[in-house]
């Protein structure tokens, strides 16, 4: 199976703590990667570090190299924390999803095309057909599709978590990382959520931190667990 | 009592306090002010000249003077504000952002006189020479000085609303590939206008209310002003000027008439943005 993801030598510290001590490891295209251990144990950061996200914390450091294999540069991994090579860019291919759902105080298309806007895109019937096929592939098309200038705050909890992935994947991610996309969720919405992360897998590689082992052995391909700043296969 | 009822009383009983002292405050100012307003000569007041020689004592003069140069001053200030809160709120680096904060926190507690008076030793003779016209005591110098008064407390209000935005929405923006610049620009600013209208209701109520200054640097000419590089004479001014000369000549009773004029300014003018703001707020956005 082709790797989309490898860790090299992964140091990482907040203050004088160090939080993982030499990580290396390598997930694999099209899979559902888990992470699992012991909570406090930084396994949200080391989502944070495959999108430098953390870079806004400050007394963090980093050491070590992280790669992807990005679609289109004929084999060659991307260094991402290559100085040539912009945050941004990296967080339109890897998109993140949180622990609680962040939708943003807007109504449920414009969370949609959020991200088009950032990236400049203005074209009215593109926008349109793009916000329609991520609500499909999210699976909330059919439950707003009346109602997509209503503000996205009313939307429950397992439909806001839902419009972030919708959100997430109108840039056409190729990475997604899951930070316990379902610990607010309750088991229903949770169900729906860990049916379509099944069928995200097609289209992009999902490495996810979750705290449920009964989720983990249905959707993870992998396990990894992250004990005492050390990352083991399982 | 519970001592959470206790709490509860003492602080109802502070709220009604103020708020009573305000409507007070009011009352008696119309009450005093009645002689004039009956007598039917209140138009005249507020459209006439100021020549108490002639026994004429409007008060045209003193309204467009307040006004002129409270406008003015938050139209130099509110730019100013928020350039300095967004670089204090988002842009600036923790250490740098932090010694700002430190510094407009100070400004605030610098008596309005110490501006006034670097006002004419400063800015008055660079007015003077700028535009060759007058002594230099004009509404523009008033509004720049007054513009520095009320930045700090608009850039505090300022500041204040927009580290109040979740931070959820900021990680939100960032995991997405937004700058800072685009936080600023499609989270930031959008969640905390609420905050931005208040620190400007506030900063024109400061500045309408400000004495010392206009007193100090605007000229206090009694004139119609033509242009902005004119002497003016604000209603404070007005009202501290003949306060300090007088107390029961017809001049003075005319001050109610200023004070009570200046109540009802500062008042409507909040009640409209407060509206605004609310009809707004219950649309969303």
């Amino acid at each position: 199976m082709k790797t989309k993801i490898r860790l090299s030598d992964i140091s990482f510290s907040y203050g004088n703590k160090l939080i993982f001590k030499q990580i290396n490891a390598e997930f694999a295209e099209h899979c559902i990667t888990a992470i699992v251990g012991p909570s406090g144990q930084g396994k949200s950061t080391l989502l944070t570090i495959i999108n430098r996200l953390w870079e806004d914390i400050p007394a963090t450091n980093l050491h070590g190299k992280i790669e992807v294999w990005l679609n289109g540069t004929n084999g060659t991994p991307q260094d991402i924390y290559d100085s040539a090579y912009p945050a941004d860019s990296l967080r339109r291919k890897v998109g993140m999803l949180f622990q609680t759902p962040n939708p943003l105080p807007m109504s449920i298309y414009r969370n949609v095309a959020f991200p088009l806007k950032l990236a400049g895109i203005k074209d009215r019937e593109l926008v349109d057909h793009k916000v329609k096929t991520a609500l499909r592939q999210a699976f909330l098309w059919k439950e707003v599709k009346d109602r997509l200038d209503d503000n996205a705050l009313i939307l429950s909890g397992g439909q806001q978590q839902r419009l972030c992935i919708a959100r997430a994947l109108i840039m056409e991610p190729e990475v997604l990382l899951l930070d316990e996309p379902t610990s607010s969720l309750d088991s229903r919405a949770c169900k729906v959520i860990e049916e379509l992360l099944l069928t995200l897998q097609q289209q992009c590689t999902i490495v996810m931190v979750s705290h449920y082992l009964d989720q983990v052995k249905r959707v993870a391909d992998t396990t990894w667990q992250l004990e005492d700043g050390r990352l083991t296969r399982i | 009592m519970t001592r959470a009822r206790l709490i509860e009383r003492a602080l109802l009983l502070a709220a009604t306090v103020s708020g009573l002292s305000t409507v007070s405050i009011f009352v008696f100012m119309v009450i005093l002010g009645l002689p004039i307003l009956t007598a039917g000569h209140f138009s005249e007041l507020l459209t006439g000249p100021w020549s108490p020689d002639h026994g004429v004592y409007g008060i045209r003069s003193m309204i467009v003077g307040s006004l002129t140069i409270s406008f003015l001053s938050l139209l130099f200030a509110f730019p100013l504000s928020l350039g300095t809160s967004v670089l204090i709120a988002v842009l600036a680096p923790r250490g740098v952002a932090l010694a700002m904060k430190r510094l407009v926190r100070f400004m605030t507690a610098i008596p309005t006189v110490v501006y006034g008076f670097v006002g004419i030793f400063l800015l008055v003779p660079i007015i003077r020479e700028l535009f060759v016209h007058g002594s230099g005591m004009s509404i523009l110098t008033a509004a720049l000085l007054l513009a520095i008064l009320i930045s700090p407390t608009m850039i505090l209000i300022f500041v204040d609303s927009f580290e109040r935005v979740p931070r959820s929405y900021l990680t939100a923006v960032a995991a997405l590939g937004g700058s800072r610049i685009d936080k600023l620009i499609h989270v930031i600013l959008p969640c905390s206008w609420p905050g931005i209208v208040t620190g400007l209701v506030l900063a024109l109520g400061r500045a309408m209310g400000d004495t010392m200054i206009s007193l100090m640097v605007a000229g206090n000419s009694v004139g119609l002003p033509q242009s902005i590089l004119d002497s003016s004479r604000t209603l404070t001014g007005h009202i501290g000027l003949i306060i300090s000369a007088d107390f029961d000549s017809l001049e003075f009773k005319a001050l109610f008439a200023c004070g009570l004029l200046l109540y009802l300014m500062t008042s409507i003018m909040v009640v409209i943005i407060r509206s605004l703001h609310f009809r707004a707020g219950v649309r969303g956005w």
